[in-house]
This record gives C-alpha cells, structure tokens and sequence, in this order.
C-alpha cells in the first residue's frame, strides 16, 4: 500500500516538473483549411499537450474551448469573423495568448474576395486551379500542411535560438552600463577627495 | 523563474516593482566604487547562467546564480540582478517588461535574504566551510525564489499551495545544481581572494 502510494508520489514528481522547468511559452495559430490550428509548447522543445484553450473574442466573451493533442497542436473552427483570441495557463507563470486578426479569420471563412485556403498556391500562378475539383484542392491544401508543418516549427524553434550575437551583446550592454557607473562613482569619489 | 507578462494581476506587477525599485535604490546606495566590478562581472554571469541548460531526465532546467550574487554583493544584488533580467527580457524574450519589477523583487529578495543568513559565516573558518555555507545559501536563495513566484501566483489567485508545490518540486535539481555551483565558488574566492566576502560586509546590513 504504502510503496504504490510511494511509486505514484514518485511518477508525479517525474511529471509534474516537466513545464515548470521550461521557461518560454512558445504560441502560433495559423489558418488551416477553414479552421484555425495552433500550436502550444515550450521553448526547450517540450510541446504541452492535453492543455486546454480558452478561445475569447474581441469582448473578452468565451467562443469555444479546445484541448491540444499529444504534439501540442489544436484546431478550432471559427463561425464568427471577428478576431480570435487565445489563452492558455500552463501553470506556474506560464501563459500563452495570441490573436488572430479578424481580417484572417474572415478570409478563412470564405467571406473576403478571392478566398482559398492559404496554403493552397495562389490561383493564377499555375493557371490550372480551376481545373481542380474543390476535393482535389482540399487534398493538396492537406497534403501541403503536413508538408509545411515540420519547417514552420523549424522556424519557431529557429526563431527562440539565441545566437552569439545576442549573448556577446547584452554582456557588452552590462560591461558598459557597470563601467558607466564606474564612472560616476569615481568622479564622486574625487570631487569629494579634492 | 521568469514569470512572463500577463500571468499575473495588476496589484502584483504593481506592488512587486515598487518593490523593487526601493531595492535597487537600497542597493545603489551601498554599490560603492569597490564593489562595481564585482557586481558587473555577477550581473553577466546571471545574464548568460540562463542560457546554460543542464539536462535532467527528458526535460532541461537552467541555472540562475542568484545566490552568489547576493553571497558577493549584499544588496547591491538589487541592481546587478535587474540588469541582468532587463537585458534578458530584451534580448531572449525571457520574461516581459511589465513583469520586470516582480522577477526583479522574486529573485534579488532571497539572494539578500540568503546573505543575511549564510553571509556572516562565509569569511570564517575554513575555506571548506566557508563553502559549505556558500552552497547552503545558493540552494536557499533557488527555494526563496520558487516561495516568491508560488507567492505572486497565488496573490493573482492561484491556489498557492500547489503552486508552490509544483514550482518548487521542479526546481529542486537546480537547487543541488546551484548549492555544488556556489560551494565551489565560493571555495575559489576563499583561497584566491579571500577579501571578497568582507567586502560586502564594510558597510553593517
């Protein structure tokens, strides 16, 4: 009794920490097809799943809710062309909130001109998409998601990577700030000295 | 540890940067031109200490010095700390400028309080002592901080018990990680420059 109480105090000690110990909320939604799909994880690579996401409308009033699935992907499928705004707490002073302007979710219900899914490769380019049939634009709009979905987190992650640059940079901000106080510490000093 | 902006309420952020302010203009009156350079070298470290990942299990934590800034430092640890949190919110995105004054006041605040504790007994001794004591006060400094964050959860309307569970069960390997880190830093300065830790102390807290 007491060592399964004691295996399952240890499995949640193992669980538990995982997204506390991250430090950066990473968020994306993007158009896909006529839904709306997201993304919800942690800078370090860990994706949140199972999280639930609170969806609001520009009023702050509540528009549907959506649960991610084990990568930390949910899809919600907007009725109303307004902006989108979503909301997760991922506990521990995690919170992630990103909008999607109400411009891109009309356009994603078929109500601005010229609508197709964006992912699709804009008409005219090939001058055939009018030959497709809608299933057959569907299918390559799908098939070019999970094709774009890889790179588009390659680039998320590329986006959180802090280079050289960045690092040799803010320490040289901290450098000259200390020096700068150096500075007037010692001008201090000598005008009270003289 | 880096609370990001939105998570909290209004009279948190608030109450947390006057705070915070009043720490820093605490510590600018007892930054003298000895300790500048100390400080500076202790606010880079913290600022590139985040970037450091030490793998654990299938996650990562990273470490935060907080703790042999404020051994070192004494109060000036208030403005070499937000220093070094501005400059990694600007350029890493790590936690936001609202929040700025809260992280500021959740992660200076048990580094002082740790060198109120532990400081006294550092220069004393043996140097294996004095680090002894050194690594107690980095691993107290990490559970100060994880009580802070859990706290400004909770006063956002968190339940602060399991918020501060949860925070300070994730951070009880980085609490080991910084205690050996410390330890051993403060061994270092003991047998190369043992003055370090009477510095801070010229001025009575």
């Amino acid at each position: 009794m007491t060592r399964s109480a004691l295996a399952v105090a240890l499995s949640l000690l193992c669980t538990l920490p995982a997204p506390a110990l991250a430090h950066k909320v990473i968020a994306s939604v993007f158009p896909s097809g006529s839904a709306i799909e997201g993304e919800l994880g942690f800078s370090n690579g860990d994706m949140a799943a199972g999280q639930e996401v609170l969806v609001l409308g520009p009023d702050g009033g509540e528009l549907g809710r959506v649960t991610t699935d084990a990568d930390g992907f949910f899809l919600f499928t907007p009725t109303e062309p307004v902006a989108h705004r979503f909301r997760a707490d991922l506990g521990a002073g995690h919170v992630a909130d990103v909008t999607m302007q109400a411009a891109e979710v009309a356009h994603l219900l078929g109500l601005a001109p010229g609508a197709s899914t964006p992912d699709a490769p804009p008409p005219g380019d090939s001058g055939t998409p009018g030959a497709l049939s809608s299933a057959q634009q569907a299918e390559i709009a799908t098939l070019l998601r999970d094709e774009l979905r890889p790179l588009r987190r390659e680039i998320a992650a590329y986006r959180e990577k802090n280079d050289l640059q960045s690092i040799l940079g803010g320490i040289g901000y901290i450098f000259g700030l200390f020096g700068l106080s150096f500075y007037i510490a010692a001008r201090r000093r000598l005008k009270k000295d003289s | 540890m880096h609370i990001v902006d939105g998570a909290l309420s209004n009279p948190v952020v608030i109450g947390g940067a006057m705070m915070a302010v009043a720490g820093i203009g605490m510590g600018l009156r007892r930054l003298d031109l000895e300790r500048i350079p100390a400080a500076g070298v202790l606010s880079a470290s913290f600022f590139v200490a985040s970037l450091i990942h030490v793998p654990i299990g299938p996650s990562s934590v990273h470490l935060i010095l907080n703790g042999l800034a404020g051994l070192v430092l004494g109060w000036a640890a208030f403005p070499a700390l937000f220093v070094g949190l501005l400059l990694q919110a600007v350029f890493f995105g790590f936690g936001g400028l609202t929040v700025l004054g809260i992280n500021t006041l959740n992660i200076a605040l048990p580094a002082v309080l740790a060198w109120l504790l532990v400081g006294p007994m550092i220069p004393r001794g043996s140097p294996l002592a004095g680090a002894i004591w050194g690594g107690l006060g980095g691993a107290l400094a990490i559970a100060g901080t994880t009580a802070m964050v859990a706290l400004s959860l909770a006063l956002s309307g968190d339940e602060f018990l399991p918020a501060a569970r949860l925070v300070f069960v994730a951070h009880v390997p980085i609490m080991i990680i910084e205690g050996l880190l410390t330890g051993f830093a403060v061994l270092l300065a003991r047998k190369v420059k043992p003055d370090l830790f009477t510095l801070s102390r010229g001025i009575p807290a």
